[in-house]
């Protein structure tokens, strides 16, 4: 019933890359919306439907796609929001949301280095939980564990 | 009719630990009585000049380079402060070793804060790739002599995290270990015993 106005605004601002909202357990609903409206939608989000805080983001690796997903909540409605965005398994990208939530800054870096998507404009895109120079994104699907010797050996390398 | 209750067992019989023995307990043997020695307490103004001519003594009897390795060592053994990491649960178990019931600062084991003050490092947890130079770096700021002792299955060959894509398989891998001590995490009594073990090396220490 209080989703309805998040649905309505949602759609006022960002029309057609607004692709609809899902009720899911105990939130305000799951809203998709699609990837190149991430700036408008999370501007939209906080400051009109006021979800002030980021609790979290995450990335899954669907092998087809990638899904990057914003957990938001509301201190006035006392809800927490979910917003998805599908990103294409090749080159997923996605604009950083910490220029509006700066709670997104090491969310996003961890997101980039564990599941491999690139925030755009991010401020400070290093890595936050490997180490320097580590290559590998280790919770693709993709991603092979290596033996500790080889693993000691690349280390060593870089 | 009901029998009457047993009347309370007499205690004035035998010494006064028998008076506390418990029912249906063993009677306690009579320990020889321990003689009383009076122990002179002796000044550090007096103690030290004292020890400085029994020591002149023994340089003069045996030299000074048989003597002094092994003095080094046992004030080494005896005082050995530990830098530790608290990475992972052993830190726990590490925490507890200090506790009251296991008192490890009666064998001369003060954990401090700074790698400059130590000569033991402790590694008790799960190092990661990210850590691992800093432990190094840490590791090269402690003073020589220094050892490591590796703490539990994590820090000896990586745990049950041996495969994973940001641990370390065994601090040995970064800097060069001493004792290991198996275990996940291995009690404060096994911690203990490790580092007795540490302090079996240091005496056999020769240069």
């Amino acid at each position: 019933m209080q989703s309805d106005d998040v649905a309505r605004t949602v759609a006022a601002q960002i029309g057609e890359r607004f692709l609809g909202l899902e009720p899911f357990p105990r939130t305000a609903g799951r809203l998709r919306f699609r990837s190149e409206a991430a700036l408008p939608l999370f501007h939209t989000v906080k400051e009109q439907l006021g979800f002030h805080h980021l609790s979290m983001v995450g990335g899954i690796d669907w092998v087809t796609h990638r899904e990057v997903f914003y957990v938001v909540w509301s201190d006035d409605r006392r809800q927490y929001l979910l917003l998805s965005a599908d990103l294409p398994a090749a080159a997923p990208h996605i604009e950083s949301a910490a220029s509006v939530w700066p709670a997104a800054n090491w969310h996003e870096r961890e997101t980039w280095e564990l599941v491999d998507i690139q925030f755009d404009h991010h401020p400070d895109l290093r890595h936050l939980l490997l180490p320097d120079g580590y290559e590998a994104h280790p919770l693709l699907r993709s991603f092979q564990l290596h033996e500790p010797e080889e693993l000691e050996v690349k280390q060593r390398s870089v | 009719m009901s029998a009457p209750p047993a009347p309370p067992m007499p205690r004035t019989a035998g010494s006064a630990a028998e008076a506390y023995r418990l029912e249906g307990e063993l009677p306690m043997v009579e320990q020889p009585a321990v003689p009383f020695v009076e122990i002179e307490t002796v000044r550090a103004r007096e103690f030290i000049p004292a020890a400085k001519e029994a020591f002149g003594a023994l340089i003069a009897e045996q030299g000074q380079a048989k003597l002094i390795r092994p003095t080094f060592n046992w004030a080494g053994r005896n005082s050995l402060f530990p830098l530790h990491w608290g990475l992972a649960c052993c830190a726990i178990e590490f925490a507890s070793a200090f506790s009251a019931r296991w008192d490890s600062e009666r064998f001369g084991i003060v954990p401090r804060s700074s790698p400059r003050q130590c000569d033991l490092m402790i590694v008790n947890g799960t190092v990661t790739w990210k850590v691992a130079h800093k432990l190094i770096t840490l590791y090269e700021q402690m003073p020589e002599p220094k050892w490591v002792i590796a703490m539990g299955n994590c820090a000896t060959g990586g745990g049950p995290f041996r495969t994973a894509y940001s641990v370390v398989p065994g601090v040995d891998k970064l800097v060069p270990v001493d004792v290991y001590i198996a275990g996940c995490p291995p009690r404060p009594e096994a911690m203990i015993d490790g580092i007795l073990r540490l302090e079996e090396l240091i005496r056999e220490r020769r240069e």
